[in-house]
Parts: structure tokens; sequence; C-alpha cells
């Protein structure tokens, strides 16, 4: 199961996104975010639909990864949609009704709507950032538009090393997690049955000797960073040099002016998108 | 005045355990290529972070190049002069891109852009690895990693190289590699290498070879002078190269052959003209 986590994991790739400046790529993402979750007239979820396919598309990131991407939401997916599909009240009667199960409408398109938010959530995100981002880059992102910080106090460039070194350690730690449960099935560890509090309790000893690994790591760590002269964030300088091209500054414009046009559309509802329809053929 | 200094050092982790360095006296010269060996637990490590200033020396002082390295404002120049590849190579790597990760020594040190660039390619060219510049960190094979830790050290420009066990967690093939790789830093970029193995195979390749027991140093000399001892070897329960284990053991049957004998190609010339001679 862990296997399939791809969070946070860069794919060498040369597409427009793998190019993109990341501190652009990260405005883009929070109105991109904006996007997913205000959507909410049909048109206005078309619109964003359509731009997380275009974002899809422009990564040139293999759909197969994409769906393992999305594998392990699969059961937040399905929860989420059921939740909505049976607690929403709506007006009327109901479309389904079987003893105290009641199915509106309204519950309908809101649970398709949740389920098309989430799945474009987790699929621009990885596209637009983790996929074609490096963490380096991306932590020099953060550091450059969190830099005005600095001013306050605030450690700007160590949340930023932190946050970079977080990301490295997922893949091998996620490796060390599996061998751990190995060893532990090895020694007749049961994970797999029983009900979620004993299995909750049965990861205790995978859990215990993971983190005493990824301190001794972080140790061993220190001292390699040491021994490279690091010493914080002052007097360093970059391989890459963040750099913004005219592409880039285009590529936000657009991203923004389809943040004002959902939430523009958001106002107009499919009613009057159909009546407008009528008027244009008529 | 040589490289690296130890005088009269002493070391303990905690004031009220055991020292695990005892007054070693030490020095290693520029350009050298040092094997110290040793079983697990007999200090070697430690001596290796306190030769390259990780660690401040208990008592005694220690120089890198004159530098004396418990003058906290100059561990940044001591540091500079002395790299150190550890065992995991994973545990090393800070970034997941191989250049940048290569990159980050000379980040630190504040170079100018175009330096960085000229050291992370000649870096990655020593070690044999620019067709991977731009290849992810975890999808290397272990002796990859470890290429890619040493081309992060040469990146720094350090005039010395310490290998703490580096091939201890690699596959033969792995260890092959990086072997190598210390081999020809040490010939060809006149780089000093001190490794720290318990591989005497690897050992066998210096040019000096230094037993460590118990926190003391139990015998330095050349590898051929090492390993023709092999009572006090197994005194102090290490293995000797099998190659030198053989000759020993017919030498002991009574068969005369030159002592020091090190490598298999070696060995093979000694015993086909013994048995040369016995047929005349």
């Amino acid at each position: 199961m862990l296997k399939d986590i791809t969070f946070g994991q860069y794919y060498p790739g040369d597409s427009i996104l793998h190019r993109a400046d990341a501190r652009i790529k990260i405005i883009i993402l929070i109105e991109y975010m904006i996007i997913a979750l205000a959507a909410r007239s049909l048109l206005a979820v078309a619109v964003s639909v359509a731009f997380t396919v275009f974002l899809v598309v422009a990564s040139k990131i293999k759909p197969g990864l994409l769906l393992k991407s999305v594998k392990p939401l699969i059961f937040v997916l399905i929860f989420t949609a059921a939740i909505n599909l049976f607690f929403t009240a709506g007006e009327g009667d109901p479309v389904v009704h079987w003893n105290f199960i009641n199915i509106y409408r309204e519950g309908i398109v809101n649970a398709l709507l949740m389920a098309v938010r989430l799945l474009s959530l987790v699929l621009g995100s990885s596209v637009l950032l983790s996929f074609t981002t490096t963490p380096l880059d991306l932590t020099d992102a953060i550091e450059s538009l969190l830099s005005p910080l600095k001013k306050l106090k605030v450690p700007v460039h160590e949340f930023a090393m932190m946050m970079s070194i977080a990301l490295k350690f997922i893949p091998t730690l996620i490796e060390e997690t599996n061998k751990i449960i190995s060893a532990q099935k090895a020694r007749c560890a049961d994970f797999d049955s029983g009900n979620i509090f004993r299995r909750v309790k049965a990861l205790i000893p995978v859990l215990i000797p993971l983190f005493v690994s990824a301190v001794k790591r972080a140790e061993e760590l220190a001292d390699a960073m040491e021994c490279r002269c690091y010493h914080g964030g002052e007097g360093r300088t970059r391989l890459k040099e963040l750099k913004s091209r005219p592409g880039d500054y285009v590529f936000l414009l657009c991203a923004t002016a389809i943040t004002a046009g959902v939430i523009l559309l958001n106002s107009i509802t499919t009613q009057e998108v159909f009546d407008f329809c009528k008027t244009l053929f008529s | 005045m040589a490289f690296i200094e130890l005088r009269d050092l002493w070391f303990s982790y905690s004031p009220e355990s055991e020292p695990v360095i005892k007054n070693i006296n030490l020095d290693i010269e520029k350009g050298s290529y040092t094997a110290i060996l040793g079983h697990n637990g007999c200090g070697k490590s430690t001596l290796a972070k306190l030769a390259c200033g990780i660690i401040p020396p208990g008592k005694g002082k220690v120089f890198v190049d004159g530098i004396d390295t418990a003058d906290e404002s100059r561990a940044f120049d001591v540091r500079k002069k002395c790299g150190m590849v550890f065992q995991n190579p994973d545990n090393q790597l800070v970034a997941s891109i191989v250049e940048e990760d290569v990159a980050f020594a000379p980040e630190n040190l504040g170079l100018p852009r175009k330096e960085i660039r000229k050291r992370v390619d000649e870096a990655l060219a020593t070690v044999d690895m620019s067709a991977y510049a731009k290849h992810a960190t975890n999808k290397l094979s272990g002796g990859q990693k470890q290429r890619v830790a040493i081309a992060g050290m040469l990146a720094m420009g350090p005039e010395c190289i310490v290998f703490d066990e580096a091939t201890a967690m690699l596959d033969p093939a792995g260890r092959k590699e990086i072997a190598e790789a210390m081999k020809r830093l040490n010939s060809e970029i006149g780089m000093t290498v001190i490794t720290i193995t318990h591989y005497m195979s690897e050992a066998v390749e210096a040019g000096r070879v230094i037993v460590m027991n118990d926190g003391e140093i139990a015998a330095d000399g050349t590898p051929e002078e090492i390993f023709s001892q092999v009572e006090k070897l197994r005194s102090i329960s290490l293995a000797v190269p099998q190659v030198t284990e053989l000759m020993y053991e017919l030498e002991r049957d009574g068969y005369g052959f030159p002592r020091g004998i090190l490598h298999a190609m070696d060995a093979a010339d000694a015993i086909e003209s013994a048995v040369r001679e016995a047929r005349r």
C-alpha cells in the first residue's frame, strides 16, 4: 500500500510545467485551489475541469503515474461523495426513497461536485507542483516568496531547508517502513486482521523503529551537512537561480483570468445558460 | 609539517565513560593514501571524525594543515580542507537531483554561479557520473549514490577526503567502484585519502596501514609490513587478506616464500617459481 504514495515525488521531464518558474507555479497553485473549491455552477465546474485537463496534458506526466497518485485517495473520495449523497436534504421529492434513506437531486449534484473537486485538487497540485518541480526549486521558491518575512526575523531559510529535506526523505522512509513491516511480519506480526483499533495498535511496532531510525538518520545527515560547510542561509549562493521568463507571466495572467472567470461564472445558473443558448439559436 | 597532526590525543564521549581514543600521536602526510583498520568499536570512526575536526579533541591537539581544530572561529577552514564520506549513502545526500546535491557544498561556500557550475561538472566527471547529472538520487544504486557523495565532497575543493566505512553498505560491485575511485583520487589528482574499513582487500591498496585496537594504535606501516604479522593481527581479532593467509600457512608448513605477498597474481608467480624450482 505504501508503494502507491507518490506525493512529493519529482519526475524528471521536459514540459512547459517543468520549465516554468516555481514561484509562479506556487501562485498559480493557490489560484487553482480557489478555482477548484469555488466552482459551483455547471459552467464554472466545466472551466475548472478544462483547466485541470490542460495542466495534466501540459505536464506530459504518464497517465499511469497520475492514477497511482489518485489511488490512495479512492476511499476518501467515495466516503465524501457518499456523505454528500445521503445527507444532503433537498427541496422537493427525493429521487430514491427506501426505508430511512432519502436521496435528493441536490445530493447527487453535491456528491459529483465533491468528487470532481477532490480529484482535480489532487491531480492539479501534483502535476503543477510536486511532479514537475524539484524539491530544491520548490523550497527556493518558497524561500523567495516568503523572504519579506525575514525582516520580521522569521527563519525563512531554515524553514525552507527543513521542508526540502523532508520531501527528499519521503521515498527513503517509505522504503524503510516497508522493510520494517516485512521484518515484523517475519516475526508473525499481524497487520491485516481484527478491527480498526487492533490494526492501529499493530502498527506501533512499525512506528517505533521507524522513528528511532529517522532520528539516527537526522544525526548523520547533520554531520554530513556540516562537513559540507553548511551554516544556514547567510552568504549562500545558488547553482540555479530562479528566473521567470515572459511566458511565466503569460501563464500567471491566464490563470488569474480563469480564476476571475470562474468566480463570475458561479453567479450564472445553469438555467440562465440554457436560456441564453435558446435565444442564441432561435 | 604533516597535513594532519594528532598530538597526545584523548577522547571520550562523556566524562564518566571509558576513553575511546587513548593517547594517539599520528602524522598523515599530504598526498598519502592511508587505511585505518580495526574491529568494531576500536575507535577508528571517532579518530576519523577527530581528524576532520567534526568533533573537537577531548585532550591533546589536532592540526589540519596547521589549523587547530579546537579553534571554533576557524572550523570553516578546517572543513573546507578535509571532507568526509560517510557509511550510509542515503543519509548524506541533501538534494534529490544529482547535480543539485553536488552543488550543495560550493553553494554553502558562497561561490559565484559560474564557478559552482564548473566545479559540479568537474567533480561529476572525476567520479564518472556526468551522465547522471539530472537523475533523481533515490533511483541510483548504492555505489552510484556513494560516487555522488564523493563528487559532493570534491566540489568543495578539499585537500583530503576521509572515507568512514564508505563501502560497508555496498554490494561487491559497488564496493569495487568506490575502491577504484579512492585509488584514482589519490594517484591522479594527488588527493590525500584516508579510508576506514574492515575489508582487508581495500587496506592492501593503501600506501600505509594503521591498525587500531582499543583506542590505541596497535601497528603502523606499509601493507607488506602489517600483513606479514599474521599472529599479531589475529590476536586483536582481525582477519588477514586471503592471499597473505595462504602464504602464511604454506610458510608454516616449511615452504620458503618471501614475506609480504598481498596480491593474488604475486602469490601465483611465487608458487609457480617454487614449483619449477622443485621440479629441477
